[in-house]
């Protein structure tokens, strides 16, 4: 224990520094005294609130709630997961990205543990890592298997040549993301063609529910965007996505047109993007939205129950959009019924992107790379 | 290696925009010119595996092809993110804001 003079205590160091040079020799002393006590004070106060953070995250693991965070700095470099900027419980940061990239994956959590009872990624509190300022100029945000990792955009760019914001700007790339890991944990989708476009389509769906979540809105109150907000204002866009109107999100100069087809009919065969796994999300990304909007009130408690019983129980690696059809309207069923209103509602989901759960409607045969890149060329007639 | 044409092309990510761009050296300044050449010649590129791409739980993650090209002889490397060496990484900024510029110009 430290004695202290009880007016020394109140002075600011700066003032005690002082006393402590031009001081009397009694002066002198209980200024020093102080000024060491201050120090070793301090250093306890530190370590007493390092320890009611370790505390506080092992009495909450104790209670069952499992969320904990680390945002990583790559401080513009390649390594992960680079500097830790701030843990589970710390107070917000000065950084921006390093607060959203915090805040988001702890309403991503919230979404998944408190919706859907799934506690993180793996579904047993697995830490939920993130890396900002990765790289510079980096224009992407991915999930690496372990870990989500955002770019800062065209930071390194003229702001009149700037065409993305930084990645952790919208909350929907952060729930997308993070999705990505559940994936990898349920249905383990492989990442091409139509299982894909179904594990890109899963995270866009969480993505956005992600956001309605936190925002309380209903599903005729969203606004179905994927990425609002990372698009500068020199790009004609309102997105990089949009489940309410796929291929409408941007037609732009420099980055062209939004190439998401919202029907089978549209259906684009491509070697590229690991055979338009971004580019053929968009017809089971609207199926949802069309269940989502004839069921109406929250996407996150019909639909979304509906999607994610899907995800974690019934779809597989090689699953297709035929079967995640067939698969959803079962889950419905099952959860609300045979021939429920939910039940219904995805069955006319699926029907409004040309998909029949039953299987009885043949999809049209897809034509080949040649008149699908012709098509997105503009040269060929949209079928 | 004398240089003639580089072929570059970046698909997937986030938002899946696919950028590319095929560069005559001879176009280029001769900053731009020396400084391709000189991370070419470092990374060896021309021993370097056609596919550089491990990773298969990634999602999400740039696929970079590039293609050079000399007098008879051309060398295609396909890689993603993450590069080890970071002059892979300096050549593929560089590839990828001299697309930008081109597209932009065009």
């Amino acid at each position: 224990m430290h004695k202290h003079s009880p007016i020394l205590c109140i002075v600011p160091p700066h003032m005690l520094k002082e006393i402590a040079t031009n001081g009397s020799e009694t002066q002198k002393k209980m200024a020093q005294d102080t000024i060491n006590a201050s120090t070793i004070l301090r250093a306890e106060r530190l370590k007493m609130a390092e320890f009611g953070a370790v505390f506080k995250t092992a009495i909450a693991k104790a209670a069952g709630d499992g969320k904990e965070r680390i945002v990583y700095d790559a401080k513009n470099g390649s390594s992960l997961p680079g500097t830790i900027a701030r843990r589970e419980g710390d107070g917000p940061s000065a950084d921006v990205a390093i607060n959203e990239a915090y805040d988001g994956s702890g309403v991503t959590y919230d979404l998944f543990k408190d919706v859907y009872n799934r506690n993180s990624i793996d579904g047993s509190g697995m830490r939920l890592d993130s890396t900002v300022h990765y790289q510079k100029g980096y224009d992407n945000a991915f999930w690496d298997g372990k870990q989500m990792v955002y770019g800062d955009g065209d930071e390194n760019l003229p702001v009149s040549e700037r065409l993305f914001n930084r990645f952790t700007i919208a909350l929907d790339i952060i729930g997308h993301e993070l999705t990505h890991g559940v994936t990898q944990f349920e249905a383990k989708l492989v990442y091409s063609q139509q299982p894909g476009a179904l594990n890109e389509s899963m995270s866009d769906v969480f993505g956005s529910l992600v956001k309605q979540y936190q925002r309380k809105q209903t599903a005729d109150q969203a606004d179905w965007i994927i990425g609002e907000g990372l698009l500068t204002a020199n790009v004609n866009g309102i997105g990089i996505r949009t489940m309410k109107a796929p291929g409408t999100a941007y037609d732009d100069p420099v980055l062209g047109k939004d190439p998401q087809p919202a029907h089978m009919k549209d259906y684009v065969n491509t070697i590229g993007d690991n055979g338009g796994v971004h580019i053929n999300s968009g017809i089971p990304n609207h199926a949802f939205y069309l269940t989502a909007l004839e069921l109406g009130g929250y996407a996150w408690e019909k639909a979304g129950q509906v999607w994610y019983t899907t995800l974690r129980d019934k779809l597989t690696e090689r699953s297709n959009f035929q079967q995640c059809a067939s698969l959803t309207y079962q889950t419905a069923g099952e959860l609300f019924g045979a021939g429920s209103l939910e039940q219904q509602a995805v069955k006319n989901g699926w029907a409004g992107v040309g998909l029949s759960v039953d299987g009885s409607t043949t999809p049209p045969e897809p034509g080949g790379c040649l008149e699908s890149l012709l098509r997105l060329l503009g040269a060929a007639p949209a079928r | 290696m004398d240089v003639e044409r580089i072929k570059f092309e970046r698909i997937g990510g986030f938002a899946g925009i696919r950028i590319a761009a095929d560069f005559e050296l001879g176009d280029l300044s001769e900053e731009q010119t020396r400084t391709l050449v000189d991370l070419l010649d470092n990374l060896d590129f021309a021993e370097l595996p056609e596919n550089l791409i491990s990773d298969s739980t990634a999602s999400d993650q740039f696929t970079y092809t590039i293609t050079v090209e000399a007098e008879e002889w051309q060398h295609t490397v396909v890689t993603g993110d993450s590069p080890a060496d970071e002059k892979m990484q300096e050549l593929l900024d560089l590839l990828n804001r001299l697309a930008r510029t081109k597209v932009r110009k065009h």
